[in-house]
């Protein structure tokens, strides 16, 4: 790909980006959010259209006008967000729009399919039922599917967009075993995450990408992580974790023997004001599923719950809000953000009321927070009124934590604060949530990056099949035994 | 950029729009040049029955021969009064010479009538009559009213069907929609008609709402219901003609007397086929034509009979 | 904020107001009795019903749902305010008790889609036939007509040389556009249709928004009928069959998504006036029923269509 650039309104998404992907090599693409990886990746599956460049796929000069072109021209493209038909079965979809026609024109045949479809997915070395519906599988078993449909179209070039966001280490490692048979047998892999540590176990070259510029490749094999960093955000990144000092005072939240059926067992804790409590566990394991019951999201069957020393029963999101809960999903778009209302929207949604006077909103005041809060998390946006849509993911995240803050929460819910944002970012939002600790409110934080656990919490829980397993005081404890808490055995001695 | 489309959305909708002012149809050229001579227009309950349409042709016929233009607007939907009341509207703001209606509602259209009074252009009512309270409760006037006496029709149905019965039988009547003048009056004859014969009953009596696809459904219900029914008055020939399907799929065909009501070409040619043992016709194209032809003597300043019927026959 | 500003930051609804401008200037091209102010009087007369109804539908299209039964309520609402008045009622009163039976009619709509999970075009198709049943029932499927001039001015009366109608339906635009930009239920509205789960999660009370929603949507067909009665001087229980298409169509033109949570009150408005000035020039122009039907259709199309262009082109 040569000089591809990109414009929008306002804002050039690429300009004049250069890259170069050998085959049989995995090249990472590094690159904070908003740095135009995601913009180049979609000009190359032909989702987008470019306005300058060429792109040369073994030497040849393709166009890319439309994704079956990408397709044909052997790209393929796995993004964050997997593009699967959830109640169709794996087999559906791995052959959807080419399924083997059957003995009537408009017929499938499915046993072919199915076969076949078994054996794209036995090559992956994963045991999933081609029968099985996609709304059934796990996140990790989702994924492998859609490998398993990325190679089935004979792909020249897998595009992988932060492929291991959702996994456990177990299947990431499971994954990177895939990746590094591709690699062998000559498929180019241009792979996507934030996870620093990754891309030295997977990688062999790095391009990194800021404001939409090329800003240089390296062969990773030679180059450091601080290297690496200082190139993405352009200036040398101090200490990630900001020190803890936080002083922690009175209970704020109390959960006795909170249970919900076949999915929550028995479970106990506390919070108090100024602590961040780290919450770990597998995929699964009942994290995101405790938040929501605490939430009011989902009907518990059993359990108390006392805010400031107080017994309160929540029904719903809403009661737990004035009870001054906050929750941060881990699914911003799904269910953090209206993306389709501008910033102003949708961090003032969670609290009209402070905006409102006999009924009426002000539409002046709602601005003046929503531009103070995002001024104060650095939300890179044109204005208020821009769509959330059009943000980054990182910038996205922003304007969901700006909701929390509009609403002044005493206790809030972090679940995978962190996930799909670059590194500037993350730091940004590590120091925000040892800043509001310091501000005196409670924090649960739901991670699946064990650093970030174990860099944050004053106190880690950690949960295993819907049971509280282990707790610890933060810096007490090493990643390994957390694990073994997790993985539900003991620890070795 | 962002104007192109606005722009080519421009260019299509004028062509669009310049194509229809520039139709061959003879009304249409009118409506630039309105200068060229008195504007007569038709304005029928709907388009979509075979009986306005016959009164459409007859209408255009008699505008040819007096060499005025004729102007035919109707509603999609023939119980939609308020988008006739709005067709009139429009009409009385094109300045028309005079207004030839034929009513959706016998008492809804009454105000824009009164808007064609003020307005000065004379109102001629065709088919269905105006409700005469509603009218004079509101002041306003009508040149005249050209229709059949659809409740002397209803008699003559009735009247046949006695005599084809003999005096026995069990007869179904699917009325038009409740509320219209137009229907009630043909099964208020009907009714008048069977009166004195205490051999024939009426076990049922359904509206279809002029449609046939109801006339089809209502009817295969009534056949249910009461299997041994031998006649069917249905008040328009389009339910008449949905219910002699009805009466084919059940396997009853000529078993059941059946009897419309408007004579349309469909219609007689059931009759014909035995299919129908009768309807009754109307003459709509004559009703369109006298109307044209009352409007232009109106025009010319030739008095005009308050009341002209329309010849009503019996086709079996 | 001056117009040209307003425009701008309404990009979308510029576009929909282009598209009318267009429309009115091509018409009063083609034909002399077009840009009369008796005519534009006359159409927006004419847009009056269509366009209150469409409020309504606007409502609940943004929130995420749609509407079918608006046409059967506002036949349900006429018969009973005609009933009412013939009974004696005072008209405040009668017009009081159409509202009251309009609301409640979406109420459970509201209450089906809200608490009884239904899709909302489920919901609302089986309201239309109920309530069209329900109209045909408390009527024996007869028109009740005739009532005094005090209810009539309602159609008939002049302020300020503008139609009463017409009035009514600013009061109604104005009302509208207000709740939606400037109250929580307004914005709750707009954000339910955008991400309903987001929403609940941001503790907007979901259920109760729907029921306001639909019940708001019932409201207003039920104020439509009241317009529709005065003008008609009597009410139909076969009133209204196919309004809901005819709303839904004026929203959809005035740039309201059908995905919800993206358009607006003064879209509509516009989309509701191209859609009476369409009629109207057409009328004018003597053009044939039947091509009458096939331009409108056109003209809905390319006005969606527009709308979709014009989003591509910023994308």
């Amino acid at each position: 790909m040569r000089g591809i650039a990109k414009r929008y309104p306002g804002v050039v998404a690429l300009d004049g980006v250069d890259l170069e992907v050998r085959r049989g090599e995995v090249h990472v693409l590094l690159g904070e959010n908003g740095a135009g990886k995601s913009t180049l990746m979609k000009v190359l599956a032909g989702a987008v259209r470019r306005d300058a460049g060429e792109v040369r796929i073994d030497g040849e000069a393709v166009a890319l006008g439309d994704p079956r072109a990408a397709q044909r021209a052997g790209v393929s493209i796995i993004y964050q967000e997997f593009n699967l038909v959830p109640h169709l079965s794996v087999a559906d979809n791995l052959y959807l729009g080419r399924e083997p026609r059957g003995a009537w024109p408009g017929l499938i045949d499915q046993k072919t399919m199915v076969r076949d479809a078994s054996r794209q997915l036995a090559a992956l070395g994963v045991s999933i039922d081609p029968q099985a519906r996609v709304a059934d599988l796990g996140v990790a078993e989702q994924q492998m599917v859609e490998v398993a449909k990325a190679l089935s179209i004979d792909a020249r070039i897998l595009v992988m967009d932060e492929p291991t966001s959702a996994l456990t280490e177990q299947e990431i490692e499971r994954l990177f075993t895939v990746i590094r048979s591709l690699r062998a047998r000559g498929v180019a892999v241009i792979y996507i995450s934030h996870r620093m540590e990754e891309l030295f176990q997977i990688g062999d070259r790095v391009t990194v990408m800021r404001d939409g510029r090329h800003v240089g490749t390296r062969v990773l094999a030679d180059c450091t992580m601080d290297e690496l960093v200082r190139l993405m955000v352009g200036r040398a990144l101090t200490e990630q974790f900001p020190a803890r000092t936080a002083r922690q005072g009175e209970e704020a939240l109390r959960v006795e023997g909170l249970c919900r059926r076949g999915v929550l067992h028995d479970i106990s804790f506390s919070l108090r004001r100024g602590e961040v409590v780290g919450l770990a566990g597998l995929m699964g394991s009942g994290r995101t599923e405790l938040a929501r019951a605490i939430f009011g999201a989902d009907p518990i069957d059993a359990g108390r719950i006392w805010l400031r020393g107080r017994a309160v029963t929540i029904r719903s999101p809403r009661q737990a809000i004035r009870e001054g809960l906050g929750f941060l999903t881990e699914d911003r778009k799904r269910q953090g953000l209206v993306l389709c209302r501008d910033i102003e929207e949708n961090t003032s949604l969670a609290h009209l009321d402070r905006f409102t006077r006999a009924g009426v909103l002000s539409p002046r005041r709602a601005a003046e927070t929503a531009g103070r809060l995002t001024t104060e998390l650095r939300v890179k946006t044109p204005g208020l009124g821009q769509r959330v849509v059009n943000l980054s993911g990182g910038n996205q995240q922003k304007v969901v934590l700006a909701k929390w803050l509009c609403r002044e929460a005493d206790v809030l819910i972090f679940d995978e604060p962190t996930r799909g944002i670059d590194v500037g970012a993350k730091a940004e939002i590590y120091q925000l949530i040892q800043r509001l600790a310091g501000e005196g409110r409670a924090i649960l934080m739901i991670s699946s990056e064990l650093p970030e656990i174990l860099g944050l919490s004053d106190r880690i829980l950690v949960m295993h099949r819907g049971h509280l397993a282990g707790e610890f005081r933060g810096g007490e404890v090493t990643p390994e035994q957390l694990l073994h808490c997790a993985l539900g055995s003991p620890p070795a001695p | 950029m962002k104007f192109t489309p606005v722009l080519l959305f421009a260019a299509v909708s004028l062509s669009l729009l310049a194509g229809c002012g520039r139709s061959p149809d003879p009304a249409a050229s009118a409506g630039s040049a309105a200068a060229a001579g008195p504007v007569i227009a038709l304005v029928p309950k709907t388009l979509n029955n075979p009986f306005f349409i016959d009164m459409q042709r007859g209408a255009e016929e008699a505008a040819r021969a007096a060499g005025v233009t004729l102007v035919v607007q109707a509603a999609e939907r023939e119980t939609d009064v308020e988008r006739q009341m709005q067709i009139i509207e429009n009409l009385i703001q094109r300045k028309v010479s005079a207004l030839i209606l034929a009513p959706s509602g016998s008492r809804e259209i009454v105000p824009v009538v009164l808007k064609a009074n003020q307005a000065d252009i004379p109102v001629l009512i065709v088919d269905t009559r105006l409700d005469a309270a509603a009218l004079q409760a509101s002041g306003g006037k009508t040149v005249t009213f050209i229709g059949s006496d659809n409740h002397e029709g209803g008699k003559i149905a009735g009247q046949f069907a006695v005599e084809r019965l003999g005096g026995q039988g069990r007869v179904a009547v699917l009325e038009g929609i409740a509320g219209h003048e137009t229907g009630d009056a043909r099964v208020r004859g009907f009714r008048e008609a069977l009166r004195g014969h205490p051999g024939i009953t009426i076990v049922a009596s359904q509206p279809a709402n002029w449609e046939r696809d109801q006339g089809y459904t209502v009817f295969q219900n009534i056949l249910q219901a009461n299997p041994t029914v031998n006649a069917l008055f249905a008040a328009n020939d389009l339910m008449a003609l949905g219910a002699v399907e009805a009466i084919a799929a059940a396997g009853k065909t000529g078993k059941v007397t059946v009897i419309g009501f408007d004579a349309q070409d469909e219609a007689r040619a059931a009759v014909k086929a035995g299919k129908m043992a009768a309807t009754i016709a109307q003459n709509p194209a004559l009703m369109g034509r006298t109307a044209v032809e009352r409007a232009v003597a109106l025009l010319k300043g030739e008095p005009v009979p308050a009341d002209i019927g329309v010849s009503i026959e019996l086709v079996k | 904020m001056t117009l040209p500003r307003f425009l701008v930051a309404n990009a979308r609804q510029a576009g929909t107001v282009a598209v009318f401008l267009v429309l009115c200037l091509v018409l009063s091209v083609l034909t002399p009795h077009f840009l009369t102010t008796s005519n534009l009087l006359n159409v927006a007369q004419q847009t009056v019903i269509n366009a209150v109804i469409a409020v309504g539908l606007t409502y609940v299209i943004l929130s995420g749902g749609i509407d079918l039964s608006v046409g059967s309520v506002l036949a349900l609402a006429g018969v009973v305010l005609a009933l009412a008045l013939q009974a004696g009622w005072p008209v405040p009163l009668a017009i009081g008790a159409c509202l009251v039976v309009g609301a409640a009619c979406g109420t459970v709509n509201g209450l089906l889609v809200a608490f009884g999970r239904l899709p909302p075009f489920i919901a609302t198709l089986g309201l239309m036939s109920v309530a069209r049943g329900g109209a045909l029932l408390v009527t024996d499927g007869r028109p009740v007509s005739g009532f005094d001039a005090s209810f009539r001015w309602l159609a008939t009366g002049e302020v300020l040389g503008i139609p009463v109608p017409v009035w009514c339906m600013l009061a109604v635009y104005g009302v509208a556009h207000f709740v939606l930009k400037r109250t929580k239920f307004g914005r709750y509205v707009v954000a339910i249709g955008g991400n309903e789960e987001a929403s609940l999660l941001s503790g907007v009370p979901v259920a109760a928004c729907k029921v306001g929603i639909y019940a708001l949507g019932g409201g207003l067909a039920a104020a439509a009928s009241v317009l529709l009665t005065a003008r008609l001087n009597s009410a139909q229980p076969i009133a209204g069959l196919s309004y809901e298409l005819d709303a839904i169509a004026a929203t959809v033109i005035g740039g309201t998504s059908l995905m919800g949570g993206q358009g607006s009150v003064f879209g509509t408005l516009v989309g509701a006036l191209i859609m009476g000035v369409l009629r109207n020039g057409l009328n004018l122009l003597g053009v044939s029923s039947y091509v009458q039907q096939v331009v409108i259709g056109a003209v809905i199309i390319a006005a969606v269509l527009l709308d979709t262009v014009f989003k591509g082109s910023k994308r």
